[in-house]
């Protein structure tokens, strides 16, 4: 039980994490990302590739190159290779196309993503994936349960920081101005912002979040294969934003929590109910009809978005003014 | 050479599947301005329909107009009880494709619920192969291509012979003013959406039987071979959605016999790249730049 508990904490803070990179894209920015999940699966097979080793070490599995650094190299490569392909998919996809165009082109590219890695063996070992990925901190000497708490508390501390950068970036005139971006592209672009310039900045921070996500969940799990990324994925996340609240840390992370943990992994302890793919079906189903429904009744989500004031300093001087003002006209 | 030409027979085949199911994609669009990414996901409904049909001793073709039928009714139905419903409520086109492919995970998974993850298999004859010089095709596939182009020139004498195919070409033009001048804009978007529906239910159906056998998740790999043949006609524009099918559906099986067969949907992605890079609003721009799609 304990040991599920690491588990059930480990996709929860990971979902928490991945959640929080896509609001910066879609909750702050506006841009809808429908191929998020292909950049936490970048993220995954960087780490595994940057930690299995040379190919030929690993007999059985097949791909393009490896080697084995220690800890925080991997993870770093992952969020660079992350925010590349962020940049990548951006560039063909955000320049001169509508909102809704650019979303339906990038769910093309996560549907080919899948396909390409799925049919090419040799590059990432193809539908069977990588596995035995070995697990960081490999000086630490810990009992088993107590390293998976270890490895937790450490993706704890990640989430902290994540935060942070997430509630300096939102809170700074850059993300008032991706909220300008989202509000109104045509009154940002008069007030002088290369709007493609913000969006593509927040696919490549966003894309280096979901990278750092999938990083550690490969890590955690030890393995990764085609099956663990295809579209519904995104959705899962998409999910987490809306009934969390899009564009309110708090709420996202709650969403993450609620959708990423309770909603997808709680389910696993639930008896299987007939036909094994059943369970996993109906998920889906439901996911998607609690999309539809928080679109319709509460489209901002469980805890909305904050109207955020900038004027304190300015409210502060005019009652002065007036106060000054008076005291003249009696004096 | 000789395999180039025997492939371009299969070429011709894919794009008369792609043909409605395009046409279908687009001819929805133009007329509401909504991207529907759950239309992979009807097809492949409409498909498994049409496999119900064939079990319970229906003819293969009947089977495919009722598929139709079916896409069709249920497009309408979606139309007026699930997107009409959130555009009333003044949901932007952006929140649109969010709950369109809420729909389609919806449709897709419940289609898993029902009838599992694999596939299933439509009857159909053995033998009967005919040659046309180098190009082989079986009976189905003949009347695959010849359904493929009767319901292209169908839609085409709809658009240009009849008052209907006018008032659908001034609703996708320009919707106030066609309301303005008395078109009767709402009929007209119900009729798109059920033409949409019947096309990519028949297309459902069609691929089926090309492929021989329908599974839950047949519509995506669909869905990226019609938004690459929608974006290369330029979106909205149903003749480009024509003239975009037959080449990606060429291109689709020559690229089989290049590359290997895994590779072929890569290609029609890699003309979706190229489009988007080089002429975002497709060959024929008009419809893409007046929604402002692409510029």
């Amino acid at each position: 039980m304990s040991y599920y508990l690491t588990v059930m904490a480990m996709y929860i803070l990971i979902g928490i994490i991945a959640a929080w990179g896509l609001n910066l894209q879609f909750g702050e920015t506006g841009v809808l990302n429908f191929a998020y999940v292909m950049f936490i699966a970048a993220g995954a097979y960087t780490t595994a590739v940057f930690t299995l080793g040379h190919p030929s070490a690993n007999g059985t599995q097949q791909y393009f190159w490896g080697t084995h650094l220690p800890f925080p190299i991997p993870w770093i490569a992952s969020m660079a290779v992350g925010a590349v392909l962020g940049v990548l998919v951006g560039l063909v996809s955000l320049r001169r196309l509508r909102g809704d165009y650019q979303a339906m082109v990038m769910l093309v590219v996560s549907l080919i993503a899948t396909y390409l890695v799925s049919a090419n063996t040799g590059f990432l070992n193809g539908q069977t994936g990588l596995a035995l990925i070995p697990a960081p901190f490999g000086s630490v000497h810990l009992s088993e349960l107590n390293y998976r708490w270890f490895f937790v508390a450490v993706t704890a501390v990640v989430a902290l920081l994540v935060f942070d950068v997430m509630r300096r970036i939102t809170g700074s005139p850059l993300g008032r101005t991706m909220r300008a971006v989202r509000e109104n592209e045509a009154a940002a672009v008069a007030l002088g912002t290369n709007v493609v310039k913000i969006r593509l900045l927040t696919m490549a921070v966003g894309g280096a979040i979901a990278a750092l996500a999938g990083a550690i969940e490969v890590q955690f799990i030890g393995a990764w294969s085609p099956a663990g990324w295809t579209y519904p994925e995104t959705f899962g996340l998409f999910a987490a934003v809306l009934v969390g609240g899009r564009g309110n840390l708090g709420g996202v992370a709650l969403g993450a929590f609620l959708v990423q943990g309770l909603f997808l992994e709680g389910t696993v302890l639930l008896p299987s109910l007939g036909n094994p793919d059943l369970v996993g079906a109906v998920q889906w189903i439901t996911m998607g009809v609690m999309i539809m429904l928080f679109m319709w009744f509460r489209p901002r989500g469980v805890l909305p978005e904050r109207r955020r004031r900038f004027a304190t300093e300015a409210r502060s001087r005019v009652p002065l003014l007036l106060v000054r003002a008076q005291r003249d006209a009696r004096g | 050479m000789n395999q180039v030409l025997s492939s371009l027979g299969f070429g011709i085949v894919t794009a008369s599947i792609l043909l409605p199911a395009a046409i279908g994609f687009t001819l929805q669009f133009s007329a509401t301005n909504v991207l529907n990414i759950g239309f992979g996901s009807q097809m492949t409904l409409a498909a498994f329909i049409g496999y119900v049909c064939t079990s319970h001793g229906i003819g293969l073709w009947y089977a495919l107009v009722l598929a139709g039928v079916f896409g069709g009714v249920t497009s309408l139905l979606l139309n007026r009880f699930l997107l009409t419903p959130f555009m009333r409520r003044g949901t932007t086109f952006f929140g649109m494709i969010v709950i369109t492919i809420a729909l389609s995970l919806v449709l897709e998974y419940t289609i898993e619920a029902i009838w599992g993850p694999v596939s299933v298999f439509y009857p159909l004859s053995t033998g009967g192969i005919v040659h046309v010089g180098a190009m082989s095709f079986t009976a189905e596939q003949l009347v695959i291509i010849g359904i493929g182009v009767a319901l292209a020139l169908a839609t085409h004498a709809m658009l240009r012979y009849t008052r209907t195919g006018k008032a659908m070409r001034a609703v996708a033009g320009n919707a106030p003013l066609a309301r303005a001048s008395g078109v009767p804009a709402q009929r007209i978007v119900d009729l798109a959406w059920l033409l949409s529906g019947f096309m990519g239910g028949a297309a459902g159906v069609m691929l089926g039987i090309s492929l021989a056998s329908v599974s839950f998740t047949m519509g995506d790999t669909m869905l990226i071979e019609i938004i690459a043949a929608a974006v290369l006609g330029g979106v909205g524009q149903v003749y480009g959605a024509m003239l975009g099918s037959v080449v990606i559906g060429v291109l689709l099986e020559e690229s089989a016999v290049v590359l290997s067969g895994a590779y072929a949907p890569i290609s029609a992605f890699v003309v979706l790249v190229i489009v988007l890079l080089i002429r975002p609003t497709g060959l024929f721009a008009g419809t893409a730049k007046a929604k402002g799609v692409a510029a």
